[in-house]
């Protein structure tokens, strides 16, 4: 009998320069998305050279996968987090506050894997390497902050086809694109693939609200996010929200969220009014949405299964010969 | 004909059915000086072990150079300051990129050819690998472009992994994207490949031959003794235990037919095959000592044994299947069987390193210009980890290498980088290969 094929949940790439609170509950959405099954972390990239913001996102991970126990929990495994090369940049306090966090015996309280610069990724290289594991059609890149990683990748030998392949869309935020404008003019220029932009505008008016961390995170006294929410800013405060605006769109573009505006690539996201309190309602479950156990198996016992699987896949295309 | 003169490189001892080729002389010098190639050439090797390692029993905790080295490298402790350890190479293209189960599969038919392999048990696609892209460009200066030995399991066809053709677990090199190379496993075809004028012996042949005859060497020695009034002492002493290395390998090769044949006339292994893993790998190890000594080739492939096996090791008290056991679920027992297990195959290898070592060679040793690869397609093999692959370097591929450190890399940076450093070396300069994203850095002397 013969089942019809269904694609999973789109694949999300996100590169984010990890400087601003809303480049945090961006990737808080991204982990509940995938405890949802809405969409899959494909892969995690920091364009700013700041170790402590892969650490960040690496405890984040870890904090995601902590309802995962049991045998599940024994093969499941760390993705790497990219980070871009460079001089390092200044330590945020919304990043060091929650990574020095302990608990009463000494023990940090969301734990990381990455030590030195080696435990991390060349962003184009880890975002490459992810584009060859998503299903043509399937994957989105979330881009918050400059365009530099993409535009490597973009550069690097073959992944345009990839990018091609696999991408359905780009979604950027138009805040700290420009800190490298050499970049942004290239990636509009060559971007092969459709693009959003989440203007300045749309994140001002769709502020996430300060007082959902005393109120909807109260449910665990120990959440990275919520903790990084304090460290940021003087609370309280609602932080506009561009990084989780173009989250939502490249997860779920055609849930009428947003509209958009032109007709070019890049298109703008526009805000429909009657939306505001739905987008806001949908952040702030996200971005407090408890950690969801995951079902990762045994690879022996795929192998069990792979037996009798059928050849139904067309070969990857070559990259590189 | 020898003459005084001029010792070509290419010297070969000839007899009936049988041509022996010479180790680098003092006396060829002044032919290779003229020739502007005075430096011995660079020979490469990839030694590859199946279903990964224990890795915390093989990575050491610190970078640079080596000290005190983790339990499953200690037989490499001699060899410290030859050896080069590189963490966190990556082989994207094992990994299941949609295509699921049949890692074991992936990660052997991707380990040299940089490719994902069509997962197939009759369409049979991978790519050309990158030794015989080295093999097409410097084999010509050899008797073999390329040798690819193994020793266990041959064949070709049927499904070895969750879809994956037995192609994929049981070769490592590839002429081209749908002909795999399949590894020479017989330590007699091999000898006779080394040595022979290239035909194929049935056994009953070779029974006629060995009860007429007590060594090849037996069919050179008139172009031996005449080689020998020629050569100083020091060349006569390098040509003497060369032959004898020689002697000792068809000796071992004779001992094994004789066990085979008293133990079970019809085993399925080849006839010249050691019962023992031990004494075949010595054996193998040999002919390829010999093969870079003599310049027979300078690009050798060595599956171990095929990806995914479940051969037990009941030379070390080991019972149980190789592969069952790397899915040991964190069991202590298990782990600790699996180590034993990866801590005897770098014991044999170590015990060819030391061999390799020991041969002069212009003014260091054979593995001075040696790079030899020995690694797995799977670092974690109980989790199927296609990151941080346990590669080791041996050698200083002609005085170019930095051996005696480990050096980590970013994660994900690609195995085919090292690849392309590798092509380098042995002066076939290509851009890409695989999912190259560059030349491997830090490894060189400069």
């Amino acid at each position: 009998m013969q089942f019809p094929f269904t694609k999973p949940s789109v694949g999300i790439l996100l590169d984010s320069a990890m400087r601003r609170i809303d480049d945090v509950l961006a990737l808080a959405m991204l982990h509940a998305y995938a405890g949802k099954g809405e969409a899959r972390t494909a892969a995690v990239g920091v364009s700013s050279p700041d170790l402590q913001a892969a650490q960040f996102c690496d405890s984040m991970w870890a904090f995601y996968a902590s309802a995962t126990t049991g045998t599940a929990a024994m093969f499941m495994h760390a993705p790497p987090v990219g980070l871009a090369d460079g001089k390092p940049s200044a330590g945020l306090a919304m990043l060091r506050e929650p990574l020095a966090r302990r608990t009463a015996d000494g023990k940090p309280v969301y734990p990381n894997t990455i030590k030195s610069v080696d435990d991390t990724a060349e962003v184009p290289t880890l975002f490459r390497n992810a584009l060859m594991a998503q299903y043509d059609q399937d994957a989105a890149i979330v881009l918050s902050g400059p365009a530099t990683n993409l535009v490597q990748l973009l550069d690097m030998y073959g992944a345009k086809d990839w990018i091609t392949r696999k991408v359905r869309l780009l979604c950027v935020t138009g805040v700290d694109i420009e800190a490298d404008a050499a970049a942004a003019q290239k990636l509009f220029a060559g971007w092969p693939t459709p693009m959003v932009m989440a203007g300045r505008e749309i994140g001002e008016a769709l502020p996430f609200p300060g007082e959902a961390i005393e109120k909807d995170f109260a449910w665990t006294t120990a959440d990275p996010v919520a903790d990084a929410y304090r460290a940021y800013r003087p609370m309280p405060y609602d932080a506009p929200s561009w990084a989780m605006a173009a989250m939502l769109y490249a997860v779920h573009p055609n849930d009428g969220y947003f509209k958009l505006s032109g007709s070019g690539n890049p298109r703008q996201l526009v805000l429909d009014p009657a939306q505001k309190d739905r987008i806001i309602q949908a952040y702030v479950a996200l971005a407090s949405a408890k950690p969801v156990p995951h079902k990762s198996k045994h690879p022996a016992d795929d192998e069990k299964k792979g037996e009798k699987k059928d050849e139904k896949k067309d070969p990857a295309p070559p990259n590189g010969h | 004909m020898i003459t005084k003169k001029a010792l070509h490189r290419r010297t070969f001892l000839r007899g009936m059915g049988t041509a022996v080729a010479l180790p680098f002389l003092d006396a060829m010098a002044p032919a290779l000086a003229s020739a502007k190639n005075a430096k011995p050439p660079v020979r490469m090797a990839f030694v590859y072990v199946p279903n990964g390692i224990i890795m915390n029993g093989w990575n050491p905790d610190y970078e640079g150079q080596l000290g005190e080295l983790p339990r499953i490298l200690k037989p490499m402790e001699p060899f410290r300051q030859d050896i080069t350890l590189l963490g966190n190479l990556t082989h994207n293209t094992g990994r299941a990129l949609l295509d699921g189960a049949g890692d074991h599969g992936r990660c052997c038919a991707s380990y040299l050819t940089g490719v994902q392999p069509r997962k197939s048990v009759t369409d049979i696609r991978a790519g050309v690998s990158f030794d015989q892209i080295v093999a097409n460009q410097v084999g010509k200066q050899t008797r073999f472009p390329s040798l690819e030995l193994g020793m266990e399991d041959a064949r070709q066809a049927g499904d070895c992994d969750s879809g994956y053709s037995c192609a994929y677990t049981n070769n490592l090199a590839w002429r081209s994207e749908s002909e795999p190379l399949p590894p020479i496993l017989d330590p007699r075809a091999l000898f006779e490949r080394l040595f022979g004028n290239g035909v194929a012996m049935t056994p009953e042949a070779r029974a006629r031959e060995n009860f007429y005859r007590r060594s090849i060497l037996d069919f050179v020695s008139d172009d031996t003794h005449q080689l020998e009034n020629n050569l100083g002492p020091t060349d006569r002493r390098k040509l003497d235990e060369y032959l004898s290395s020689i002697r000792a390998v068809e000796l071992q090769i004779q001992k094994a037919e004789k066990d085979n044949a008293q133990i079970d006339p019809h085993m399925d292994k080849p006839y010249g095959t050691p019962a023992d893993f031990a004494e075949h790998f010595r054996l193998m190890s040999d002919m390829m000592t010999i093969a870079f000594q003599a310049d027979l080739t300078r690009v050798i492939t060595f599956l171990v044994t095929h990806e995914g096996t479940s051969r037990p090791y009941r030379e070390i008290d080991i019972a149980d299947g190789h592969h069952p056991l790397t899915h040991h679920r964190n069991h202590p027992d298990l782990i600790e069987k699996v180590t034993q297990i990866n801590s005897y195959h770098v014991k044999q290898f170590a015990a060819w390193i030391a061999k390799v070592k020991a041969i002069r060679e212009g003014d260091g040793s054979l593995l001075d210009n040696c790079m030899i690869v020995y690694g797995a397609g799977l670092s974690d093999g109980n989790r199927h980890l296609h990151e941080d692959l346990p590669t080791l370097v041996a050698g200083r591929g002609g005085s170019h290498f930095k051996p005696g450190r480990r050096i980590v890399y970013r994660k994900e940076t690609p195995m085919c980088n090292l690849f392309l450093a590798m092509m380098d070396r042995m002066g076939v300069h290509v851009e890409h290969f695989g999912d190259s994203t560059g030349k491997l850095d830090v490894l060189d002397l400069a």
